[in-house]
């Protein structure tokens, strides 16, 4: 509140007058509106006012944001972080006998067990075995907090990716980033508190289902932003117009609900009305310049990898070169920089899944992303960020270890929901650390299984959220991110 | 450490206790979890010693129940599960009422004390609820010790003495194992190899291989052999029928009952006809919205205009009033009046010649007039309909649109609610349909009216979120939606456990569940489409749409059906190959560029040869050709989407293309089908499921409906709905209850609702939940008094809109006072109507409207939406403009670029989870970013003005006034007047002065963007 001067000196401020008046609206609830922790009275119809202001967490927080990578499609936890030596030595060897049929797509196409085409060495100080298809991240390993013993309830993409996102295997139910938002607030006036980083080259599977509000207000969705174009959707007008003819709209759209407001006092909800009106018109300046990459260095576009486009037979490759990830990575730190609450970075797709040729697949995902991610996490280090900014990397579940459709180099793997790994970084997180484990062959989780609703609750502990403190009544129903189960937090991966 | 090497039982157990102490320090955490950790490390010590001795049976004789175990429970449970009160169902003064089990299904499982309930629960301190009364560490160790006696099933030793009496393992314990694993293949549809496992009977009688069972010798039962081989269930079946092998628990459980010699039991589940309900009491029932409703006369409030109390539900609210020294607001002025009502009854508003003429009109009763106009309206339907589909969960999925189209008839028809009732939950038992010939349009109706059953969002059309657990998720999302939107009562929760709040025991709920059943049954479900393949014969090859033909239809007329159906979709699709051909051409040229493009990237030498090779068939390719065929052919494959990308111009051709070929499919003529539920007679029995858990099945139930809601005994008279029916006649029951003249939550309900669509919030403000938790009635005799007058009005909506908006209570100004402010802030009790805005259908159907954009075609399949790249989804236009919203696609999921018109999402168009009780109303940036500038707004916006000079020709002043007729449904203020003058003139100017034409035009049609904009277009008095 100090550096916000005096009530009087920050009004006298303020420019001409219905702006002003709305502006003062809503500055004046956010300087001085009690900013109360979310305490679960929130009912829509007890004519609660939403809105996203600042709020204080449930105990002091470790990080402030998060930026998720968000890696649909079932990444391989035996080719990238789960070293399986035993799956070398058992290569050929039939395993469907000890697994339930129901298990894979189709027992025809289900082969034996199979190796990883990648060599796993241990990297940095920590000594974490990675892939060595992950050459970059082998850099960063030592900021890194592995979990190789997750577990999910379902092995199809949409219900997977629901439960990842939001708890639940079905659509309608708030995400993580909603959650986050809802109880936290922004940090920001300008900008979105949620923003979703949408690939250019293609949505992801459940498309916008992954970041709606479900119950929650709209308030708290997520929303996308494009890396290429106008950031915002209808951020401006698609037809140029002279600036006194749009200044004239807006000067007679003032006095027409200046008007209109006079006549109705007592009315708050005329008041938001006309202040979203100010912000949408800040919003154009903010989220053009949180976007404009031309700000950033040659030496940071390199590191991210800005510019470098993979080449595939001839042509662009379907699932693209680092590019364009790199570009939405640095996005993310210039609005977590801004205030941002929570950063959602999704690819193509499902450019994991691979059920054949796992081996060029792999490779290709991990031109992609690699560098990016690694680059970020330097950035954000340099900068003094990393230890306030969360970082979460995961996918909807992991991969079988037999093979599926054939051997050799066009093989691939099948679902499984029953082990693979995620990491997470930054704040609050014990740096270079790996937890639970999986069977000898990678195909069930063997020490301290972690569900989605535990991982969930310690991303919301990470953030200074308690997750059964954090909850929304519904309909007479306590709604929480983590439902009804009883969730652990993984402390062991706290710093 | 120790952590890590905890198991389930004690993670629950640290869970549990970690909450309960947050919640007992409320919100200090920061020093609250300090202090917390060493307890709990404290605590885990404990219990990891607790644990490595609680496994090996002491030396010692056991325990026994009478002497050493009864006065333990004395002591610290019997308070509670007494034969009396038995709270959860659980009685534990005898030994053999303890073998009984709890609501949810036994707490013992013999020789595991960890795993069974009655010690797990006292273990980890959640019994007894009070902590002072808590076992000592030796009582514990009775218990324990006695739970860890009790022998294993299949042992060899002897039963235990008090267990002979009593059998432990029934029949009510094993079908619901052969449910899960086998009846699928052995069961009601099929009976692979003779093979029926749903009764002892049956499984007696066996098939080709000989009997199932020889109870009392598992070991010489085919079934116990199969399933221990593993040879049962076959693993191809598992995959196709998404089924689980038996586990190690079930076969144990199986194995015991053959043992046993297979006991049967028999009887009914019903405590409460015995005369006393353990889960529910009469004290539960005195809850007042469990209590119907009482008639009270309108009282005689001391108004100073005894006139304006004419209306009873103005009577009732001006009492309220009174006590706070408050009076009814005074009535609105006309304009404001007919712009309100014509948005509540139609979702539109009053075009500017109905206003003029209502102004004019001498008639005393013109308001009046005029409420029966918009009642009469086909419009009145479509707004109402939407309201209605809001609480069902609507989306546009197969064949749905006719079940839209059956709502908007039947509100416009006036049909009387309980009759609406009637048909949506029980259309297929209302009449015998298979023996007509063709279906009338009104037994057509009662099928398609079932589709309100048939609104969630399915998985179970994939094999791999087919399981037992998807479809009970289905099946537990349409109780919700009925629950919730029929009876204001949460039953969700009772899936898993007793409701924490109301008195609905998880029973009920499996109760409930089971008068779905002959239609929703989880063992025996109708997949959402056929399939034909041969080599799956498990797949039913029937599906959940029914033809409108029955089996017994005139020929003649199917045929001729389908042969116009044939001819309408031949025109469409020739259309749609002819568009698609125009492109091809138009790719061409582009392909040949392409491929000139990728061959200059390759070795000159190579090109000639590659050119042959591409130009070559495959098949007739030499070898040399299929060696740079596998290569280089890949690279220079031509995809769509490179064309595109190097060619704007067939950018443009093959997006406009693919929305026009949209547009067509959207007009293929769909196969007559009806998206219906429908009874199938034999439903599977029903069993409480123990935390919700498939594959942890409890006690048996018998249908019925909730029991708080009953004087004490079911009131359901379940008898098939005609002689010889192939229905069981449970949802008709149901259904007959519901409707019933003393059903204390349907009235008030609905009367609520429409309530609540008229004022902005309902009586009970929790339009979904009446229960404890609910919000409590601002106005309770006003609500009993309007449910009662429902019912005695012939359950008719309209009749109660009419009540409602002729009375003085509607009628007021929205104008807050001072007096307002002080003494009634929130509007609890209605002293003036509150300021509303345009819901996002109401605002996206007016501005089609009202620039001349919209096409009032009813009915008939929904308009698809396309989205741009950029995330802009809009309706695809008719000829005629664009179709009001309810007729616009509905997405069933924003999968995949496909998604809601942004406007209506941006304005807080619902998403169904499972369905919307009631919205909720946001002001967020997109909005204004959206009418300021969205592309279609602003061409309506060019639209609205045409409209405006082609009324109000070329004099500014007439202009602005025919634009705020229409935009407004008034005329301007002077200072309106001046202010939009000036701004014309210098709109007008700034476009001079940029050198541009039209200048008028544009000024106008930027005046009327902004009217657009306006606060006084987008809220409603």
């Amino acid at each position: 509140m100090g550096q916000l001067l005096s009530r009087r000196g920050f009004f006298s401020n303020m420019t001409d007058g219905i702006a002003g008046a709305a502006l003062a609206w809503l500055f004046n609830r956010e300087l001085f509106a009690d900013a109360s922790p979310p305490d679960g009275r929130d009912r829509p119809s007890a004519g609660r006012v939403f809105d996203l202001k600042p709020r204080r967490p449930h105990f002091e927080p470790k990080a402030k944001a998060v930026i998720h990578f968000f890696m649909n499609g079932g990444p391989s936890q035996m080719d990238l972080f789960d070293p399986k030596p035993l799956l070398d030595r058992h290569h050929g060897q039939p395993y469907l006998d000890k697994m339930a049929a129901a298990d894979v797509q189709d027992l025809e196409d289900a082969g034996a067990l199979m190796r990883s085409p990648f060599k796993f060495a241990r990297r940095g100080q920590s000594g974490i075995w990675l892939s060595e298809v992950l050459p970059h991240l082998a850099g960063q390993v030592d900021e890194l907090a592995f979990i190789r013993s997750m577990v999910t309830t379902t092995p199809d993409h949409g219900g997977a990716c629901f439960m990842a996102n939001s708890g639940q295997m079905f659509p309608g139910h708030p995400g993580l980033g909603s959650w986050v938002t809802y109880g936290l607030g922004s940090e920001s006036r300008n900008l979105p508190a949620y923003v979703v980083l949408q690939d250019p080259m293609g949505v992801p599977v459940n498309g916008s289902q992954g970041w709606q509000a479900g119950y929650l207000p709209p308030l708290y969705q997520g929303t996308p932003v494009r890396s290429v174009g106008s950031p915002l959707l209808n951020l401006r007008s698609e037809v140029e117009e002279p600036r006194p003819f749009v200044k004239a709209s807006q000067d007679l759209l003032r006095r027409l609900d200046h008007i209109h407001k006079r006549g109705r006092p007592g009315q708050p909800r005329l008041d938001a009305r006309i202040a979203s009106y100010e912000l949408a018109a800040r919003m154009q300046l903010a989220a053009t310049d949180a976007l404009d990459l031309s700000q950033e260095s040659r030496k940071t576009l390199d590191r991210y990898g800005v510019g470098v486009k993979s080449r595939y037979r001839g042509r662009t490759h379907p699932i693209g070169g680092p590019d364009s990830y790199a570009r939405r990575c640095i996005m993310a730190r210039r609005l977590v920089e801004r205030g941002v609450r929570f950063v959602q970075i999704y690819i193509n797709n499902q450019i994991w899944d691979m059920h054949t040729h796992i081996e060029n697949d792999i490779k290709a995902a991990c031109k992609k992303t690699d560098q990016p991610v690694a680059a970020l996490i330097h950035d954000l280090k340099q900068r003094g960020l990393l230890d306030s900014t969360l970082l979460i990397w995961n996918g909807e579940f992991g991969r079988l270890p037999i093979a599926q459709h054939a051997d050799g180099k066009d093989a691939g793997r099948d679902h499984n929901p029953y082990a693979f790994t995620v990491w997470m970084a930054g704040g609050g997180v014990k740096p270079g650390t790996v937890y639970g484990s999986t069977d000898d062959f990678g195909y069930r989780v063997a020490e301290n299984p972690v569900s989605v609703a535990d991982w969930h609750a310690t991303i919301l502990h990470l953030l200074g959220l308690h997750h059964e403190e954090l909850f929304f009544e519904r309909n007479g129903l306590t709604e929480k991110l983590t439902s009804t189960h009883e969730p652990r937090i993984v402390r062991e991966i706290l710093a | 450490m120790l952590e890590m090497e905890t198991g389930p039982v004690r993670k629950g157990c640290i869970g549990s206790r970690e909450r309960r102490a947050l919640s007992a320090s409320a919100l200090r955490p920061a020093a609250g979890l300090a202090v917390l950790l060493p307890i709990l490390a404290g605590m885990t010590l404990f219990q990891a010693a607790a644990a490595a001795t609680s496994e090996p049976v002491s030396p010692a004789p056991p325990p026994r129940f009478q002497t050493d175990l009864l006065p333990i429970l004395r002591t610290h449970c019997l308070r509670c599960h007494n034969s009396e009160a038995r709270l959860a169902g659980l009685d534990l003064s005898t030994e053999a009422a303890l073998f009984q089990g709890s609501a949810s299904g036994s707490v013992l499982v013999a020789g595991r004390p960890r795993e069974s309930p009655l010690y797990r629960m006292v273990h980890q301190g959640l019994m007894p609820p009070d902590q002072q009364t808590a076992p000592s560490p030796s009582e514990m160790d009775i218990l324990r010790d006695w739970v860890a006696s009790l022998p294993v099933p299949g042992s060899r030793e002897q039963p235990h003495a008090s267990q002979a009496q009593l059998p432990t393992v029934s029949q009510r314990d094993v079908i619901p194992l052969m449910l899960l694993h086998c009846t699928a293949c052995h069961g009601q549809r099929m009976q692979e190899a003779g093979l029926d496992l749903r009764s002892k009977a049956s499984m007696l009688k066996g098939g080709k291989s000989g009997p199932a069972i020889v109870p009392g010798k598992p070991d010489e039962s085919l079934v116990v052999q199969r399933i221990r081989a593993r040879e049962m269930p076959p693993s191809e079946r598992e995959v196709e029928a998404s089924l689980r092998p038996m586990s190690a628990r079930g076969l144990e459980q199986l194995v015991r009952w053959i043992s046993l010699g297979a006991p049967e039991v028999s009887g009914n589940d019903r405590d409460e006809e015995n005369g006393s309900d353990p889960l529910v009491s009469e004290e539960d029932r005195r809850f007042w919205s469990f209590q119907p409703p009482r008639a009270t006369p309108p009282p005689l409030p001391d108004s100073s205009d005894p006139s304006r109390l004419d209306n009873p539900v103005d009577a009732f609210i001006s009492a309220k009033l009174e006590e706070k020294g408050l009076g009814l607001a005074p009535e609105a002025d006309r304009l404001t009046l007919i712009r309100r009502a014509s948005f509540d009854l139609t979702g539109l508003p009053p075009e500017p010649e109905e206003v003029r003429r209502f102004l004019a009109d001498p008639d005393p009763a013109a308001y009046e007039a005029l409420i029966e106009r918009l009642l009469g309206s086909p419009r009145y339907g479509e707004r109402w309909g939407r309201h209605w589909l809001d609480l069902v969960g609507y989306s546009d999925r197969t064949h749905a649109w006719r079940y839209r189209d059956y709502v908007i008839r039947s509100l416009n028809a006036g049909k009387p609610y309980d009759r609406f009732l009637l048909e949506q939950l029980a259309g297929d038992e209302l009449a015998d349909l298979s023996s007509q010939a063709v279906l009338t349009r009104e037994a057509m109706d009662n099928l398609v009216a079932t589709g309100f059953l048939r609104m969630v969002n399915d998985v179970t059309g994939n094999r791999l979120t087919n399981f037992v657990s998807h479809r009970i998720q289905v099946i537990s999302e349409q109780i919700q939606i009925f629950s919730s939107s029929l009876m204001g009562l949460t039953m969700g929760c009772a899936r898993c456990h007793n409701h924490k709040f109301d008195p609905i025991p998880q029973r009920d709920y499996y109760r409930l569940a089971a008068l779905f059943k002959g239609a929703f049954d989880e063992h025996d479900w109708l997949p959402p489409a056929i399939t034909d393949d041969p080599n799956r014969p498990m797949l039913a090859k029937e599906t959940r749409v029914l033809p409108f033909f029955t089996p017994m239809a005139n020929p003649f007329r199917l045929h001729e059906e389908s042969a116009r159906r044939q001819s309408h979709n031949g025109r469409i699709n020739g259309a749609i190959e002819s568009l698609q051909a125009a492109l091809k051409l138009k790719a061409k040229p582009v392909e040949e560029r392409f491929i000139n493009l990728r061959l200059a990237e390759l070795p000159e030498e190579l090109r000639p040869d590659l050119r042959e090779m591409l130009d070559t068939p495959p098949e007739d390719r030499t070898p040399a050709q299929k060696e740079l065929a596998g290569k280089y052919e890949q690279g220079l494959k031509i995809r769509f989407s490179d064309l595109e990308d190097i060619d704007p111009d067939y950018r443009r051709a093959s997006e406009e293309t693919a929305g026009k070929v949209k547009l067509l499919r959207a007009r293929l003529r769909p196969e007559p089908l009806i998206r219906a539920l429908w009874d199938r007679g034999s439903p599977s029995p029903t069993y409480i499921l123990r935390r919700g858990d498939p594959m942890s099945p409890g006690r048996w139930v018998e249908p019925g409906v909730p029991a708080v809601l009953t004087p004490g005994h079911s009131p359901l008279a379940i008898t098939p709905p005609w002689e010889g029916a192939q229905k069981t006649g449970r949802r008709l029951a149901l259904a007959r209850w519901l409707v019933g003249p003393d059903h204390p939550l349907t009235a008030r309900v609905m009367v609520n609702r429409i309530w609540k669509h008229h004022f902005g919030r309902g009586i009970v403000s929790t339009l979904g939940n009446f229960g404890r938790t609910g919000a409590r009635p601002t106005h309770p005799e006003l609500l009993d008094w309007l449910a009662l007058e429902f019912i005695r009005q012939d359950w008719s909506p309209k009749a109660m809109h009419r009540l409602i908006m002729t009375s003085a209570t509607y009628r007021q100004s929205s104008k807050v006072t001072r007096l307002h402010e002080r003494l009634d802030p929130e509007n609890l009790r209605l002293s003036r109507m509150p300021l509303r805005r345009m819901d996002a259908e109401v605002l996206r159907d007016t501005l089609f409207l009202i620039s001349d954009r919209l096409d009032q075609t009813p009915g008939g399949l929904p308009d698809p939406v396309l989205q741009r790249k950029d995330g802009l989804a809009t309706a695809v236009p008719t000829p005629g403009g664009w179709r009001r919203s309810i007729y616009i696609a509905q997405q069933t999921s924003h999968r995949m670029g496909s998604s809601n018109p942004t406007i209506l999402d941006t304005f807080d168009f619902p998403e169904m989870t499972p369905n919307c009780l009631e919205r909720v109303e946001s002001t967020v940036v997109p909005q204004a970013l959206h009418l300021l500038n969205d592309p279609t707004v602003r061409r309506l916006a060019d639209s609205l003005a045409g409209r405006v000079r082609r009324e109000a020709g070329s004099d500014p002043v007439r202009q602005i006034e025919q634009a705020y007729w229409i935009v407004l449904n008034r005329p301007p203020t002077a200072e309106e007047q001046s202010v939009s003058r000036q701004a014309l003139e210098r709109l007008g100017k700034s476009v001079e002065n940029a050198g541009r034409s039209e200048v008028a035009e544009q000024a106008l049609a930027k005046f009327c963007h902004t009217l657009l904009n306006s606060a006084g277009f987008l809220y409603i008095d």
